[in-house]
Formats: structure tokens, C-alpha cells, sequence
């Protein structure tokens, strides 16, 4: 058996009275696709957010390879190897896709500010170095005709590939997409699920992913946990999801009710 | 630094700029020559300004705050203890203060030191704000200057001011602290740290997500523009000669951040050529503030009025020209020569 590279002990979330997400655990490991779903209101953004460090939990532990990251300031997170994606694409739309890419490169920045200034030859060698492996991870996803774009005149199909583009250059072991299929047409969409399985074995990745897309999450994902009003129903493979009752219930309402 | 074609270029015309520093300084009327030495120190301070303002995007009030510190910590540093002696009647002057001389160089470098240093202060507890809430404290921080040093009496001498500092300011000053503001600050600009600003403008919680530690890079920006700020403070106290509390006003940093916008926020070349523009406009709009005939109809000296002409001219820019003259672009020598060759850069 593989290791266990994220793991979430009764993760709980409470804004005021509301509890978002109640007692929530699961345990993903390497090499997994790994589906959250659920309605809307679910909480699942917020679990998201709270495995990123971008909400501190009420209560409750988030391990990353054993190590508690919990509360843990999530530019820190980022560096020990989790990167995340948004549910609207969120872009620095005002830089090109290069540029884009290579904000990701920031956290293992190999020159300091005094080079920059001096423009020493470390500031060369690195900076060449970045731009390098940010055009060949572009190439690596097929975007390098676009390096130069500017991120907002992208289509949205291909915003969504430079967002987890961008992603992949902090060199993350673990990745988290926030809903990847939103707003997507049935093609773009069969795109996207390919593009994910192709750089998760490309880059020897674990995903985590959140979805609605029920096509999308069953065809990709090897494992589906259910989240419904904060609380994880259910958990198993695909066919099994597919076929509980209290999913169903969740979805489409008791018929009893 | 490598021998190439743009560095090459970038350092003519810095050597084209001194060349016309020195013509300007032989053949220009002792006016002229005086509006220029402003022109050069407003650039300074726009172009810190704008890192924080248009390149971070950290919409911010405090520079008239930086200015007067560095302005009143570069004026006691050279002003001769025998000076200081005289001129503070009320309270007489901290010792180790009154007794502390030293040249102008020195003098200059600390006043940035100490603006930096108190930008550094500032920068944990105004960031923890975005937003509006970030103009509002930080105009709060220039406001709160104001009355330090106009209640600090034994280390400014209050409401009465500093006389008589040594003119030591001309255009060379000048022309030298704003290269080295301007290559500075573009290098920054230009680089993983200048990206992750330009990140953190477009959106701040995707640069958080991308591992950029963004309370440090807005730190990095705002010390940068603070020290800047702080030069720029002391050479316009030795050009002025006369400072006090009410010299630094918040209008200052409003006439700043005309600048900057008329510039284009984020375009450090945009902010050079708008500060020429705003303060030589500003000179020659002087004609409409004398008396005039107009088709027989006398009209008195309106003192003010060029601020009036100044302000339309300026509502005309924001409804049709709202990214400034440069927009988020940097003139760049690559971009010159694509378009000579008539490509898209």
C-alpha cells in the first residue's frame, strides 16, 4: 500500500452558529484521484479551504505526509508541496501566461532582493533558469503558443489549463481543484478530464478534486466521498456512490418526505 | 550586468539625461532650472509611490508622511548646531540631537534609513487592511505626522518650524537620486519580485494560494517607496529652506497621486513622463491666474484658478483616457525596435 499523503481528522467548521463542515475525515493516498461532491451549500469549498490553511478549522487536525499543517499559513502549505486551484478561475489576468506560470516558481526563488538590484550574474542565471522550465512546463500541457497571451485573453477553457498550469510549477505532490468543470461545455469538459489524468501520471501527482459534474467525477476519480450540510455521508468507489440510498436521498430528496 | 543591446541603450540615454542635466544647468534661466530640480524630485517620489500604488496595488495615502520625516530627519542632520541653538526659542533641542551635524550625503541616506525603517513599522499593522480600509489608515499615518512633529518641540520645534536649512540641493542631487531611484525600482519591478506585486494587484488570495508570502512582498514595495520618499523629503527640505509641520500636506500626496494616474498605475516610464507634464503644466497654467483682456473684457488676477483649469483637465483624462497615458505598459527598448521592424512586441 501506498502512503497516506493527506489525512483529515473530524475537520470542523463553524461560522457563529452555522456549522459548515461537521466532523470531517478522510484519508487520501498517493496516486489517488480522489472525488469530494455534494449539493450546493454542502460545505465543500470550505473543507477545501481549511485543508489550504485558507480557513483555520474550529477544531479538528489536517496531516500532509504525517506532518499537521493545521492553522499553518497557507503560503507555507504551498511550499511544502499542496497547490490548489479555484472554483472561478482566478488568473492574474493582467500578466501573460508566462508570467503567470513563473509566480509559481516565487516560493523556491534562488536570488534574493540585493540581486536583483545589482543585477548580479545569479539573478541571470536563475532568472533565464525560471523562464526556461516555466516554457517547457507550458509545452509539457501544450500552451506554449500562448506564453506571451495575456492570461485575460485566453478562453475560458484554456484559463482553466493555465490555472492548473501555474499549479504545477510550485511542484506540488498533492493538487486540489476546486470544482475543475465549472461553466464548462460537455466537450471542454472531456477535454479537461483527460488533460487531469494526463498530468497526474506526467507529473506523478495525487488529486483531490470537487466537482458536480456527476459524468465528470464517476469516469475520473477512483474514490468519491459525499459531503451533504457539512456532514460526509458517504464514501467508496464510483458504483458504490452510485448506488446508496442516502446519496440519492441527498440529491434528489427522500421520496418519502 | 551584461553587455547587451538594451543595457547598452538604457545606459546612453542615462548618460543623454546628465548631458541634458548639464546643459539645462548652464543654459536655463535659474527658474527653470529650479522647476526642473522639482520635476526630478517629484519623479522620485511618484515612482516609489507607484510601486506600492500601481505595481502592488495597494491603494495607499501616506506619502506626505514619508516625505516630512525624511525632510525634517535630513534638515536636523544638517543644520549646524549653532542654528539649531538660535532658532529653537520655545523648547530648547534633545542634546545629542542639537549637536549632531553631518554633510548632506549622509544626512540624505539616513533620512531614507529612518523613513524606511518607520515604513517597516507601519507596513504590519496598515496590511492587515486592503482596500479602502488600507487609503484610510494609511492617510491616517500622514495626518498623525503632522501633529508628532508639531507637538514633538524639542526635536522639531513645533508649529515653529525649521529655518534657514543649507541649500545644498541643485539639480545634480537631483538628477543622480532619481537614475538610482528609477533603476532600482525598475529592476525591481522587472523581476520574480516586481511579478509577484503585479500578482498580488490582479488577485491576492490566488498569489497567497500560488506560496507568494504577500504581507512581505508589499513589505518589500512599501519600504523601497518609504526610503525614496524619505530622500526625496530631505533634498526638497534643502531646496526649500524653510520647513514645518503644515509644509507636507495631504496635498502633496494628492498632487502624487495626479501623477501616477495621469502616468498610468503600474508604468514607472508613464509616471516620468507625467510628472514633466503635471508640474511644467502646473508652471505654465500660471498665465491664467494673471489679469487678462478678453475681446475687451477685463478679467482680475484669479489666484487659484490654474488649480481649477488643472482639475478639468484632469476629470477630461479619467472619463477618456482612465488607464493614463502608459496604461500597465513599460516603454522598453525590445518594444521600440518590434515595432520599428513592425511587429507585435
Amino acid at each position: 500500500m501506498s502512503n497516506i499523503i493527506l489525512k483529515c481528522e473530524n475537520l470542523t467548521m463553524q461560522f457563529g452558529g452555522l456549522v459548515a463542515v461537521n466532523k470531517f475525515s478522510i484519508q487520501i493516498r498517493e496516486g489517488m484521484i480522489f472525488g469530494l461532491i455534494g449539493p450546493n451549500g454542502a460545505g465543500k469549498t470550505t473543507a477545501f479551504n481549511m485543508i489550504t490553511g485558507n480557513l483555520k478549522p474550529t477544531s479538528g487536525k489536517v496531516y500532509f505526509y504525517d506532518k499537521d499543517i493545521t492553522g499553518m499559513k497557507p503560503y507555507k502549505i504551498v511550499s511544502l508541496g499542496m497547490a490548489r486551484t479555484f472554483q472561478n478561475i482566478r488568473l492574474f489576468s493582467n500578466l501573460s501566461v508566462l508570467e503567470n506560470v513563473l509566480t509559481g516558481y516565487h516560493h523556491k526563488l534562488k536570488y534574493n532582493l540585493i540581486d536583483t538590484i545589482l543585477r548580479t550574474p545569479r539573478f541571470y542565471k536563475y532568472e533565464n533558469q525560471m523562464k526556461e522550465e516555466g516554457m517547457k512546463l507550458l509545452e509539457s500541457v501544450r500552451l506554449e503558443e500562448k506564453a506571451n497571451f495575456r492570461a485575460s485573453e485566453l478562453p475560458y477553457g484554456e484559463r482553466r489549463k493555465v490555472e492548473i498550469a501555474r499549479a504545477l510549477a510550485t511542484g506540488p505532490k498533492l493538487l486540489l481543484l476546486d470544482e475543475p468543470a465549472a461553466g464548462m461545455n460537455p466537450q471542454e469538459t472531456t477535454d479537461l478530464m483527460y488533460f487531469i489524468q494526463e498530468v497526474k501520471e506526467k507529473f506523478d501527482l495525487t488529486v483531490f478534486l470537487i466537482e458536480h459534474d456527476m459524468k465528470f467525477v464517476m469516469n475520473l476519480c477512483e474514490t468519491i466521498a459525499v459531503l451533504d450540510h457539512g456532514v460526509k455521508i458517504a464514501e467508496g468507489k464510483p458504483e458504490e456512490i452510485r448506488k446508496n440510498p442516502d446519496v440519492i436521498k441527498a440529491y434528489l430528496g427522500d421520496i418519502n418526505a | 550586468m551584461k553587455l547587451d543591446r538594451n543595457n547598452i541603450l538604457t545606459a546612453l540615454s542615462i548618460a543623454l539625461f546628465f548631458l541634458f542635466v548639464w546643459w539645462a544647468n548652464h543654459h536655463l534661466t535659474s527658474y527653470a532650472v529650479r522647476i526642473w530640480e522639482d520635476t526630478l524630485i517629484f519623479l522620485m517620489l511618484s515612482a516609489g509611490y507607484n510601486l506600492i500604488n500601481g505595481v502592488t496595488g495597494q491603494f495607499s495615502l501616506e506619502p506626505n508622511g514619508f516625505v516630512a520625516i525624511g525632510a525634517y530627519v535630513t534638515a536636523i542632520l544638517i543644520l549646524t548646531p549653532a542654528q539649531k541653538e538660535s532658532m529653537f526659542i520655545i523648547e530648547p533641542m534633545v542634546p545629542w540631537l542639537a549637536n549632531l551635524h553631518m554633510s548632506f550625503l549622509p544626512a540624505l541616506i539616513i533620512g531614507g534609513i529612518v523613513t524606511a525603517i518607520v515604513g517597516f513599522l507601519l507596513g504590519f499593522p496598515v496590511f492587515r487592511v486592503r482596500g479602502d480600509y488600507l487609503a484610510i489608515v494609511t492617510l491616517g499615518f500622514g495626518l498623525t505626522i503632522r501633529v508628532v512633529s508639531n507637538n514633538t518641540i524639542t526635536i522639531t520645534n513645533g508649529s515653529l518650524g525649521l529655518k534657514g536649512i543649507p541649500t545644498y540641493t541643485n539639480i545634480w542631487w537631483c538628477a543622480v537620486w532619481v537614475v538610482i531611484a528609477m533603476i532600482v525600482i525598475m529592476r525591481i519591478v522587472d523581476s520574480a519580485f516586481g511579478r509577484a506585486m503585479k500578482a498580488i494587484r490582479d488577485d491576492e488570495d490566488a498569489a497567497i494560494a500560488m506560496g507568494i508570502n504577500t504581507l512581505w512582498m508589499k513589505q518589500i514595495a512599501f519600504v523601497t517607496a518609504a526610503f525614496f520618499e524619505g530622500v526625496g523629503g530631505g533634498l526638497l527640505a534643502s531646496l526649500i529652506t524653510i520647513i514645518s509641520p503644515t509644509v507636507f500636506t495631504f496635498f502633496l500626496t494628492f498632487e502624487l497621486l495626479i501623477i501616477i494616474v495621469v502616468g498610468g498605475l503600474g508604468s514607472m516610464t508613464g509616471t516620468a513622463i507625467a510628472t514633466v507634464l503635471v508640474v511644467w503644466g502646473s508652471e505654465l497654467l500660471r498665465v491664467v491666474e494673471q489679469p487678462m483682456n478678453i475681446f475687451g473684457l477685463h478679467i482680475p488676477g484669479i489666484p487659484g484658478m490654474r488649480m481649477v483649469v488643472f482639475s478639468i483637465l484632469l476629470i477630461v483624462i479619467m472619463i477618456f483616457a482612465r488607464e493614463g497615458i502608459m496604461g500597465q505598459k513599460e516603454f522598453s527598448w525590445d518594444w521600440l525596435f518590434n515595432k520599428f521592424k513592425g511587429k507585435r512586441a
